[in-house]
């Protein structure tokens, strides 16, 4: 349904991704003054606090529902952030869940890249486009690095960590898209509506996280 | 026939029509009050290129090969009616404009439609504080008339663009930064920062940016930040406007989107509970140099944020014969007419139509008889 237009103009609610960027969300959030502990492990997807609520969503969900207003912020990382394409404020760099989007390709490789597989099609387009390489892209959902190994890509754009996973499948990074963190997002009207309650979070997670 | 709509489009059905009506009207009737006369303009345009939204309208092709667009806004339709029907005024010539408009790109979401209605005005010929001023009154009014509580918000996205001049940033650097500090995002000034080799004070300014929203405390924080003549004109132009004005205004100095659009300040309003502005308006120049402002208010959103209050409605009877019709409606209540004289039929319409009284005329005065005790 529509966001209740007769909610407590105080209210909050978070889109928050779930998995291991949660755990991390709600103990900095709790750290920065709201009253959230970690939801018990449940299939309950919505979880109210004493004026906040929390949505539990996949992490591609998080800037729709801030976008549409259904939450009024969330947390995300800037890779899901750039690939949503989504018109959000994003007030402050959270400084962890730290990755890079990469482009990579089987060592050694030097033919010309022709067909580059991703989770990350927009991403690697503006890339792509940026350097004039007329590559076709194919959109994928896991598993990046064995477009590579079979032969379906000729290079892949993915997440990079530790480079762990490249080194034991014979890849290497030729070159990053950008670096990655997750970011506070809010939504454009709600940072106006809400903002009694949301500049104080703002300020209090930049100390935090030491802007 | 498909028994389907395209995606973006909806059906409007009675009650939701009369409260659309409704609004239409008190809207309308505002607007005449100010002065404001209405025109309509065409939903078939010529596709440009130059035309602000033509990336996102809807493109058709006649019989003569002639590339039509879909009226994707009213301003640049009323500014063309204006250059050609009104080009010597008088100014300021106050027109209002109310209809439909379609976006190909729009995604059918939450408050989005690809086809949808606005309702607004343009004030155009003349630039001043107090014209700005008083679309800032109009546009409160509008909202009060049609009872949302909305506060409404000024930006000057050329205010942005002057600080970005002063700090010596041009051409695609300056381009990044705009885009950077409408998104508020931190992050992404000090990356460019980087990039581009600013730092310090030039840094801590574009960082201020994202930051300078809120009450009229705003406009000092701005003042502070403001720099070259550009920046500062701004500022006092909002000053001007705010004194004017004299009701509670918010600010937020960091919006800069359509800052090459735009020649002065922008405004919107947001209603409590809706994360979607229901207003939105600014000051820009019509082709060929004319001033212009005006503001639109989206029909869908206001609907959106008024949720189900519909107004009250006269009774409806059903009607016997003619006569009792036209008595009935002369009182004020709404008359549908019998097609028939089987009573069983016209008493399972009328448990239908949830119309619980029925009106005759006997002996030529109106009388009434309760739909569920009519005697067969």
């Amino acid at each position: 349904m529509t966001p209740a237009p007769t909610r407590d103009p105080g209210h909050l609610t978070l889109a928050l991704p779930k998995g291991r960027i949660l755990e991390d969300a709600i103990a900095l959030l709790s750290q920065a003054g709201l009253p959230l502990t970690m939801p018990e492990k449940s299939r309950a997807l919505r979880h109210e606090f004493p004026g906040v609520t929390v949505l539990e969503l996949r992490n591609q969900d998080v800037p729709v529902y801030v976008d549409l207003g259904v939450a009024d912020a969330g947390i995300v990382g800037k890779d899901v952030l750039i690939e949503s394409g989504r018109t959000v404020y994003e007030p402050v760099d959270l400084r962890f869940a730290g990755c890079r989007l990469s482009l990579i390709r089987e060592v050694g490789a030097d033919g010309d890249i022709t067909r580059v597989g991703t989770k990350y099609p927009r991403a690697a387009r503006t890339y792509l486009n940026a350097r004039g390489i007329p590559a076709e892209i194919v959109k994928l959902s896991g598993n990046i690095e064995l477009a590579c190994l079979t032969g379906l890509a000729d290079a892949v754009v993915d997440l990079v960590q530790t480079g762990s996973t490249l080194r034991a499948n014979n890849l290497e990074e030729v070159d990053v898209l950008f670096h990655s963190t997750a970011r506070l997002v809010v939504n454009r009207a709600a940072l106006k509506t809400r903002r009694e309650r949301l500049r104080p979070l703002i300020e209090r997670l930049r100390e935090l996280t030491s802007q | 026939m498909s028994a389907f709509i395209p995606e973006g489009t909806r059906d409007v059905l009675p009650p939701e029509w009369a409260q659309r009506e409704a609004i239409r009207a008190q809207l309308s009737g505002l607007f005449s009050r100010w002065g404001y006369r209405g025109v309509e303009v065409p939903a078939l345009e010529y596709a440009s290129a130059h035309h602000p939204q033509d990336a996102v309208a809807f493109k058709l092709i006649d019989s003569g090969g002639q590339v039509l667009s879909l009226r994707s806004e009213f301003t640049t339709a009323v500014g063309r009616l204006v250059r050609t029907r009104y080009p010597h005024g008088p100014f300021p010539l106050r027109l209002q404009y109310s209809g439909r408009l379609w976006l190909r790109a729009q995604n059918s979401e939450l408050g989005r439609l690809r086809e949808f209605n606005q309702l607004g005005v343009e004030l155009i010929g003349v630039e001043s504080a107090r014209s700005d001023a008083e679309l800032l009154h109009l546009a409160a009014a509008a909202l009060r008339e049609v009872g949302v509580g909305a506060a409404l918000e000024v930006g000057y996205p050329g205010f942005v663009d002057a600080v970005l001049e002063d700090a010596g940033l041009h051409g695609a650097a300056r381009a990044a930064l705009h885009d950077a500090i409408d998104r508020k995002s931190g992050a992404d000034v000090d990356l460019l920062c980087g990039q581009f080799g600013l730092g310090g004070d030039t840094r801590r300014t574009l960082h201020a940016l994202t930051d300078l929203y809120g009450g009229p405390e705003v406009l000092d924080a701005a003042q502070a930040l403001a720099r070259g003549t550009r920046a500062q004109e701004a500022v006092a132009h909002l000053r001007h406007v705010a004194a004017l004005y004299a009701g509670p205004l918010l600010f937020d100095l960091g919006v800069s989107r359509r800052y090459d659009y735009y020649t002065g300040l922008t405004f919107r309003a947001y209603a409590p509970g809706l994360n979607q502005p229901v207003l939105g308006g600014g000051r820009y120049a019509l082709e060929g140099g004319l001033p212009g402002a005006g503001f639109a208010l989206g029909l869908e959103r206001l609907m959106r944020a008024l949720a189900g209050d519909l107004p009250p409605e006269p009774e409806l009877v059903l009607a016997l014969d003619l006569a009792a019709a036209d008595a009935a409606r002369a009182q004020g209540l709404h008359a549908e007419l019998a097609w028939t004289d089987d009573r069983t039929e016209l008493q399972a319409f009328s448990a239908a139509r949830g119309i619980h009284r029925w009106a005759s005329t006997q002996g030529g005065t109106l009388t009434f008889q309760s739909a569920t005790e009519v005697t067969l």
